[in-house]
């Protein structure tokens, strides 16, 4: 059965509200086509996971969707800096930022996809985080008795993730830095995926490449080529300075509005 | 007149050992440079592993916009996913981390989350990233920051992301070494004081014995254009 879909009709699908993973890393291989849509059609109260975010979180937020982030790092890195609606949004009181190591978002969807309700982890002794946030705790490990972190499980409702490959029935190819994808999408009850190339059924069974995220994991596929724009999308294209710039220059949601209106007049 | 850059890239590399598995992640072009120099100069074997998930990418593509992009993965030979680097370091097998952050207290403490009370921060940093696993896992976890002023050494973090086992800190001034669960002064590089450095420094700057620090060597300067044609070393001085 056919899963491919249309971006809109895809994203109308996703609820407001929803615990949402966001495949890729910083500027690389992010869903930035499917972040512009939620932002289109006005999504609100959205709980973003991401081990590293930039302007996929970034958006979201200038455009008022983002009640919480559950991520290790959020920036553009060094060459474009600290995300400023990201922080103006933590800073006022509007988004919870719920910090994690990276890592303790790895485990949170890791205890998702192995169906436990937390993950014990390693380091975490020595820090503040645990005493800030709820969803850190320490455990006795019933074996030996001594104190272990734990990190409570994280299952998003939707994870959002951009690929090289996928055939129409959902299966997925990845090339290049796999991040936390493959996690995200058995950690994810609903997994959406857009794709740079929509290969022909059977592609897979004949090519020794399999596609690593398996149809029945998968909920909607859309053609979506560049789209990780104006992220860099392994073996395709690299990141788009002035298209990253040029978001980092608008002001205020109005001015997101008709950005995004006329970069979907040009089908992007 | 040497560059900061330069002389934070050549101080980094020395730290690192032959045959350690070393580990950068975001914003991170400093450190992966200073890898890429000691692998080419006196540490051959070290093992580069990194977001991207290559184990010791050639790097035939400079990225400088990501230290976390696809370049790392292109033209290694084996891959090591993030979240499997991270497993690497939890059980102990991971040598060198090399981390950041905002504000650093002199027992190693690290705060790279918020300035403020973090109920309603003033502003919200980045977070740590892996610092809050990393730097008590991994062996030795190696600070270096491009500032160096009484708002980043303090005596009194706004929030502690982690303490563990920071072994250095290189800033654009000198080389801090951790003694005994304090951070002392190891080396000044040229070009500064230690007049300059007790000014510029929150917490008080206690030292055993003082050097400068080498400049960079004629080698090492041959070997980091070799390594950073694209100056990607010099990325935090410029923003």
């Amino acid at each position: 059965m056919s899963k491919l879909t249309s971006l809109r009709d895809a994203v109308r699908a996703i609820p407001d509200g929803a615990l949402l993973a966001l495949g890729g890393n910083t500027l690389n291989r992010a869903p930035m086509a499917a972040v512009y849509e939620l932002a289109r059609q006005g999504k609100r109260g959205l709980r973003l996971v991401k081990t590293a975010g930039a302007m996929d979180v970034d958006l979201l937020c200038l455009a008022g969707g983002v009640a919480s982030v559950d991520a290790g790092f959020i920036s553009y890195e060094s060459h474009f800096g600290l995300c400023p609606n990201y922080r103006k949004g933590v800073e006022q009181g509007q988004i919870q930022a719920n910090e994690h190591a990276c890592y303790t978002v790895i485990s949170a969807l890791r205890a998702a996809a192995y169906g436990l309700p937390f993950m014990p982890v390693a380091g975490l002794k020595q820090s503040d985080l645990p005493r800030a946030h709820p969803y850190f705790a320490r455990v006795r490990d019933p074996f030996s008795g001594q104190e272990v972190s734990a990190v409570r499980a994280l299952r998003p409702d939707w994870a959002i993730l951009h690929v090289q490959q996928a055939d129409e029935l959902g299966n997925a190819r990845i090339e290049g830095p796999e991040y936390e994808d493959i996690l995200m999408s058995r950690a994810a009850a609903k997994v959406l995926i857009t794709a740079e190339e929509i290969v022909q059924e059977g592609h897979f069974r004949r090519s020794e490449r399999k596609a690593q995220i398996p149809h029945f994991m998968v909920h909607g596929v859309v053609y979506q080529p560049r789209g990780a724009a104006p992220c860099s999308c392994q073996g395709c294209y690299p990141a788009d300075e002035a298209e990253i710039s040029s978001f980092l220059a608008l002001e205020d949601a109005q001015a997101l509005t008709s950005w995004l209106h006329e970069r979907g007049r040009a089908g992007i | 007149m040497i560059r900061p850059c330069d002389m934070m890239a050549v101080t980094m590399a020395r730290l690192i050992r032959d045959g350690e598995t070393v580990f950068h992640g975001v914003s991170s072009h400093l450190p992966m440079v200073a890898l890429l120099l000691a692998k080419r100069l006196h540490a051959p074997h070290a093992v580069h592993l990194n977001i991207g998930g290559g184990v010791d990418p050639a790097i035939a593509r400079q990225d400088g916009i990501s230290s976390a992009g696809g370049n790392l993965w292109a033209d290694a030979a084996a891959a090591l996913t993030l979240a499997e680097v991270f497993d690497l370091s939890m059980r102990g097998g991971l040598d060198v981390a090399f981390l950041s952050g905002v504000q650093f207290d002199s027992t190693g403490g690290v705060n790279a989350s918020l300035i403020g009370d973090w109920k309603q921060p003033k502003v919200r940093l980045p977070g740590g990233a892996g610092s809050a696993v990393l730097i008590p896992t991994a062996r030795r976890a190696i600070l270096w920051r491009t500032k160096h002023d009484r708002r980043t050494l303090v005596n009194d973090l706004d929030f502690l992301t982690v303490r563990g086992h920071v072994s250095d800190l290189v800033t654009p001034l000198c080389h801090f070494t951790m003694h005994q669960g304090e951070m002392i002064l190891k080396s000044i590089h040229p070009g500064t004081d230690i007049e300059t450095i007790a000014s510029s420094t929150g917490f008080p700057i206690r030292y055993i014995r003082l050097d400068s620090t080498p400049p960079p060597t004629p080698a090492e300067m041959a070997a980091l254009k070799e390594v950073d044609p694209g100056d990607l070393r010099n990325i935090e001085f410029r923003s």
